[in-house]
């Protein structure tokens, strides 16, 4: 294989993986902080890529930037639902008991928020159509995909910026101390409640723009998100349960692993190649590529 | 009537109720619907004895389902077998797929079994895809409809779905009442601790893999002929399989036989009235209810409908904490056995570090025959990590442990248990969702027997502790005291000759102090060697025959009380130069740390 | 007992309840002549469920209009929907839903081909005729006596679709050498490429240079594009039936400036979707296989279609569910009856070569042999030509002249 090749499959694997990397930190920071597994995340992403088209086709705001727009709001709304409905089944003390519960109500919110969008905004695909999104930047002989390429570079800002937040700043520090010992934050006078809610809401927003980056190049329709939720859990499970800078290492092995299996296994059976990856980091490393805790017994 | 004759009782009225409304139900329509509520409460019970009995969840048990399912119709398909014999050839591949894939995915606790079992399923799938079994339809044979499951007469698939429930319903009852059953609710609550009694986790979560691998298969392979008629790697292996099983068992509550039942006989009729009623004149509208049900549910029963409705047994029985009953103490002025005994478990050079920090450095000591043996030691001495070493919690880097002259170095925690070592914890880790009588019976299957024998074992160790009239309730009742004697008691029930109490007299009160001396010294004077772990030398010098002094990993001492509290070394660890120094002549009994 | 007796009392309420909860709708006046339409209306195919149901409603709405059955005097032509969800056995329950519930004469559905398996066996069962638009062979190798399939299938689809497409490279004078196969390995894609591959291409002297199936979602299109780019065929067979895999692989298509001519397999090619996602620049000159599309002298239905829905063009899915009222309406003029059995027979010995039905299927004659197969069924191809599909093989009833390929 020559070497500009390879190079190519992996470029284009990270280009992949970019996005998936944002997908998968707002999932990581809800299960940091709240131990909460939220099926209903890929759904927000839709809605996300909805609130994206409608700043292209009605304010004609450059997704790119729409994405950035989409926080506010997503932020916001995730607040409601945590206050309207998780708050009623977390921060109880026994989160494997919880977890049940926990389960089927982001399911049942999911179902509610799919066929709702189905039914108000119809089922038809819609797209933005924005003009790099089948243009490529040429870096020698390697091609680099124009919308992959920007979206590329706003989730690494993005992620940065949740970095910075987490590790830099007061709220930061009172996030991971609830995340880290609920208990223990609870006496230092933090807010348990409080910090969950707006971890749900922060994760809730990123997903969102994630969602409007992805919306650059990809197809909007209610269904979308059973292409990616699963590739999403998979990135939070390689980074390590709750590891913000694991998922995204995580989301970006998930493009590169998805890429470079087609040097060995048929297209076909691209993901598998996917998840037998995920499967060998867990047994061999359970608690992922980032993750400090031990085995959790 | 017991316990045990009403849950057969149950199930006796869901198989009538079920065959009633077979009888009874004529439309088609509602006869499928009939026929799909006991297949997903056949789905959600297999499902509820790996995830629910054993609290081990599996994200990916449509792994089964699908496999019972392709490996039927594709011998019917292809090779003309009658599905009869397929789905137990279904069966059987599902269980042996459930024992490869519990090898290596047991290993992992917690989330990430569940997180591991996820990706087998999506694996099929794709697999099938690449096979080109797309889409198989099942042939349509019309000379011999019974002899390939497909009857003209839709109650006849009521009926086989109502079979394969009750015997599932059976199976899992079985379970709820063996051995097995309480290992496996033992290691749901409290997997170390199970471990200590003699229970072999890996093995029974195995077992249980295994049996909730047979009966999902089977349910695959009736659901591909009575509801699909074709199978697609989606219908069987997919996200919407594992979705429905969650939803019948968690809606309905796990870890119990109603559960699923309860769960399936409401949704699955909720889901077609929706489909029905709204779903076909406002498409999608039954997602959204559905959905927004599913959250209320949850909302309201976070732990299912039967925990909520039937608030389960714990709050049935379980009564406000109540002071202890106080035991029976003799004041037994018994002599210190001043005979040596034999020495029983040697411990020789013995080492362990956690990430560079060494635990235990080159321990050493012996333990006689029916002595008590005190080791002490402040805090992050190494006591306690001492103890999960020689019970097999931890393997040491060097050294050896010898048990009645055999190597016991590197033992599962079961083994050793089983080989006379029983041992309590620090903090009491009992099984708070069993009774006082289950949590010792788990201790008393430690060498096997039957439900009875164990049940006659456990409240044979409950009398000895003086809990036999707590028997039936549940540990979050108990005061400390009686926490520290029922763990006790379930150590006895194991028929250790040695036993490793971890700070048993911690947080007691001096009444306290005296009645759990006192068991301790009972369990001597009946044979069993003791080792204790404490770190307040008071109340052990009263009870110990020798103490061992641990410091910073270290033995520092080892001798008799009286010795070992005039040694300056240890009075050094335990208060300082400074103190060592002013009060150089002090008597031990002084010894406060 | 206590413990037990409320769960089971709860039980037993509802498993007592429910049948009765669901009710039947209200019976209709009794002439009324009932279809029953089992396609999905929400889930994932909820679209392709809704173009179809448009197609039929409008053709009722036609019967009606025009005095209905008339051998039934002048009875009423009634759609029943049920929704088929997204899966198997949502779609099988709302077939058998729909068809327990009333007295249906005759149904329609359910587009995917797996959703037709499961339903036709409940319609055999009860013995109600059903017309599918499925093009899997293996709907109508079951020896059902009951379904009907008006797509040419799968395999003979690919065979004639080459000798099309073989014969449009040789009368412009540019011979197809170098083929290939890209698309997923969903069923309508499997059974489409599975004898092109196995014998197809061979013998007819074409070589296959490119073989990517993937397994949908399709995570990114580059290796298969940069194949084509190294391979050169003179064709690319394209079955990319999930929308975001398909718009991808075009978007790469443009990106990586590959020039190779695309001979899309479905109709699932030409949804109006395309144009506003991608734009009319990617998709102008696009071909594609169908079992049905508007065709010359359907230029008033086209036109009337688009005044009552909006949408920008007629396809496959709405003229096919079109075509299949008119033809149970035909068969209830013949049988003299809304009795399913008799509709059965009737479409079962019909020979329509004229009327809405016939002219909305190529070639315009419906005749079933005794599987069930619509006699002569053959493929048309359909060419995107600014931002719109148009018919253009076979030139009879091409609706625009073929666009040459640059």
């Amino acid at each position: 294989m020559v070497a500009s090749e390879l190079a190519q499959y992996v470029v284009t694997g990270l280009l992949v993986g970019g996005v998936y990397a944002l997908m998968s930190i707002g999932l990581a920071l809800i299960f940091g902080v709240m131990r909460v597994v939220n099926f209903a995340q890929g759904d927000f992403m839709m809605l996300g890529m909805y609130l994206t088209y409608y700043y292209a086709i009605a304010l004609n705001v450059d997704p790119l930037l729409g994405a950035l727009f989409a926080l506010p709001p997503f932020f916001v709304l995730g607040l409601l639902v945590h206050r309207a409905f998780l708050a009623r089944v977390t921060g109880g003390g026994d989160p494997n008991r919880e977890m049940d519960a926990q389960l089927i109500l982001t399911l049942g919110l999911s179902l509610v928020i799919t066929n709702a969008t189905t039914m108000i905004l119809s089922p038809m695909p819609r797209g933005i159509n924005a003009p790099y999104a089948s243009k490529a930047f040429a870096l020698g002989p390697l091609l680099l995909n124009q919308a992959r390429s920007y979206s590329f570079l706003m989730a690494l800002l993005l992620a940065a910026a949740v970095y910075v937040l987490l590790t830099r700043t007061d709220l930061g520090r009172a996030l991971r101390a609830a995340a880290d010992d609920p208990e223990a934050a609870g006496y230092q006078g933090i807010n348990v409640r409080a910090m969950h809610g707006i971890a749900f809401g922060i994760g809730i927003a990123l997903v969102a723009a994630a969602g409007g980056l992805l919306a650059t190049y990809h197809p909007i329709e209610p269904n979308v998100a059973v292409n990616f939720i699963v590739l999403m859990f998979v990135a939070v499970v390689l980074g390590g349960l709750g590891s913000i800078p694991g998922a995204f290492v995580g989301g970006l092995v998930i493009g590169l692993v998805q890429s470079l299996t087609l040097l060995l296994l048929p297209l076909q059976l691209q993901n598998v190649g996917v998840f037998v990856t995920f499967l060998i980091v867990l047994y061999v490393r359970p608690q992922g590529l980032f993750g400090r805790r031990a085995r959790a017994v | 009537m017991t316990a045990r004759g009403r849950s057969w009782l149950g199930i006796a009225g869901i198989i009538a109720i079920g065959l009633a409304l077979s009888l009874v139900i004529t439309e088609r329509y509602h006869q499928r619907i009939l026929t799909l509520v006991f297949l997903w409460a056949a789905m959600g019970l297999a499902w509820n004895i790996i995830s629910g009995y054993a609290g081990q969840i599996s994200f990916g048990h449509q792994a089964f389902f699908g496999i019972g399912a392709y490996v039927t119709v594709l011998l019917a398909a292809k090779l003309g077998i009658t599905p009869w014999l397929g789905m137990l050839a279904g069966a059987l591949v599902a269980v042996l797929a459930a024992l490869l894939i519990g090898t290596p995915t047991f290993r992992l606790a917690g989330i990430y079994f569940g997180l591991a079992t996820l990706a087998y399923p999506l694996i099929f799938r794709i697999v099938m895809d690449y096979l080109g079994y797309q889409e198989v339809a099942i042939p349509m044979v019309r000379d011999r409809p019974a002899l390939f499951m497909q009857f003209t007469e839709p109650r006849s698939f009521d009926l086989l779905a109502l079979a394969l429930l009750a015997a599932t319903l059976v199976l899992s009852r079985l379970i709820e009442g063996s051995r097995l059953g309480y290992s496996l609710r033992a290691i749901k609550e409290n997997e170390q601790a199970a471990l200590a009694m003699g229970v072999d986790a890996f093995r029974c979560k195995m077992a249980a893999y295994a049996l909730s691998a047979a009966p999902a298969a089977l349910a695959g392979a009736i659901y591909s002929h009575a509801i699909l008629f074709v199978v697609t790697p989606e219908a069987v292996f997919g996200v919407l399989v594992i979705v429905q099983t969650l939803v019948v068992c968690l809606v309905g509550g796990v870890g119990t036989l109603w559960g699923p039942v309860i769960g399936a006989a409401i949704m699955i009729p909720v889901s077609e009235i929706l489909d029905s009623t709204v779903g076909d004149r406002l498409p999608g509208i039954q997602g959204v209810v559905y959905g927004a049900a599913l959250m209320v549910i949850m909302m309201f029963a976070p732990e299912g409908l039967f925990w909520r409705i039937g608030r389960g047994r714990a709050s049935a029985t379980a009564p406000a904490a109540v002071a202890t009953a106080a035991a029976p103490i003799e004041t037994d002025a018994e002599p210190a056995p001043t005979t040596k005994g034999a020495v029983v478990l040697e411990v020789r050079s013995v080492s362990k570090a956690f990430l560079g920090l060494q635990a235990l450095t080159d321990v050493t000591f012996d333990v006689r025959d029916g002595e008590i043996l005190g080791i002490i030691g402040p805090n992050g001495a190494g006591k306690t990590t001492l103890f999960n070493v020689l019970n097999g919690f931890l393997l040491p880097e060097r050294g050896e442990i010898r048990w009645q002259g055999e190597p016991i170095t590197g033992l599962s925690p079961h083994l050793v248990c089983r080989r006379g070592i029983g041992r309590t914890f620090q903090v009491v880790r009992f099984f708070p969702h069993l009774t006082v009588l289950e949590n010792v019976m788990v201790g008393a299957f430690a060498h096997g027997g039957t439900p009875a024998a164990a049940t006659a074992r456990a409240r044979d160790a409950l009398t000895r502790v003086g809990l036999a009239e707590r028997a039936a309730v549940t540990p979050s009742g108990l005061t400390t005291l009686d926490l520290r004697l029922m763990e006790l008691a379930r150590c006895l029930a194991t028929a250790p000759r040695l036993v490793l109490l971890d700070e048993p007299l911690a947080g007691l009160s001096a009444d306290g102090v005296e009645i759990m001396s006192a068991m301790i010294r009972r369990g001597r004077q009946a044979g069993v060697t003791v080792v204790i772990i404490e770190h307040t030398i008071q109340a052990l010098v009263k009870i110990a025959d020798r103490l061992v002094v641990l410091d910073q990993g270290r033995r520092l001492a080892e001798g008799l009380p009286g010795d070992v509290t005039r040694n300056p070394a240890v009075i050094e660890a335990y208060l300082g130069q400074r103190w060592l120094a002013r009060h150089a002549t002090a008597h031990a009994a002084d010894l406060r740390p | 007992m206590r413990r037990l007796s409320r769960p089971l009392a709860l039980l037993l309420a509802v498993l007592l309840l429910a049948p009765t909860a669901v009710v039947p709708t209200a019976a209709l006046a009794a002439e009324d002549v009932k279809i029953a339409l089992v396609v999905p209306l929400s889930g994932r195919w909820a679209r392709q469920g809704q173009l179809k149901k448009m197609g039929a409603e409008m053709a009722i709405e036609e019967i009606n209009s025009q005095g209905g059955i008339k051998a039934l005097g002048s009875a009423k032509l009634v759609l029943r929907e049920a929704d088929a969800g997204d899966s198997v056995e949502k779609a099988v329950s709302a077939a058998q839903r729909v068809l327990t519930r009333e007295k249906i004469s005759a149904g329609i559905g359910s587009w995917l081909s797996s959703f037709t398996l499961g339903v036709t066996e409940v319609a055999e069962r009860l013995q109600v005729p059903w017309l599918s638009l499925s093009y899997a062979d293996n709907i109508t190798e079951r020896g059902f006596k009951y379904t009907f399939q008006t797509s040419p299938v799968s395999s003979v689809q690919a065979e004639q679709a080459l000798d099309l497409v073989v014969d449009i490279g040789k009368k412009n004078n540019r011979p197809i050498k170098k083929a290939a196969l890209v698309g997923d390995n969903t069923a309508a894609t499997v059974f489409f490429f599975k004898p092109l591959r196995e014998k197809l291409l061979a013998a007819k002297g074409i070589e296959l240079v490119a073989d990517e199936v993937w397994t949908p979602p399709l995570a990114d299109a580059t290796s298969i594009v940069q194949k084509l780019r190294a391979t050169q065929p003179d064709i690319v067979f394209y079955g990319a039936t999930n929308f975001p895999d398909s718009v991808q692989m075009l978007q790469k298509v443009k990106e990586f400036g590959v020039r190779t001519a695309i001979q899309g397999v479905g109709a699932w090619l030409v949804t109006p979707e395309y144009v506003k996602t991608i734009g009319k620049d990617t998709m102008d000159g696009i071909q594609t296989v169908v079992a049905a599309h508007p065709m010359k002298g359907q230029e008033e239905l086209v036109k009337k279609f688009k005044q009552r829905t909006g949408e920008p063009f007629m396809t496959q899915d709405p003229l096919c569910t079109y075509a299949h009222v008119w033809l149970i309406k035909e068969a209830a003029e013949q049988a003299k009856s809304a009795d399913p059995k008799a509709i059965r027979d009737a479409i079962a010995k019909i020979d329509l070569t004229t009327g809405p039905a016939a002219s909305s299927l190529y070639p315009n004659r419906i005749k079933f042999d005794e599987r069930g197969r619509r006699v002569g069924a053959s493929p048309i191809i359909v060419q995107w030509q600014d931002a719109e599909p148009y018919t253009v093989v076979p030139t009879a009833v091409a609706t625009r002249p073929i666009a040459l390929h640059k």
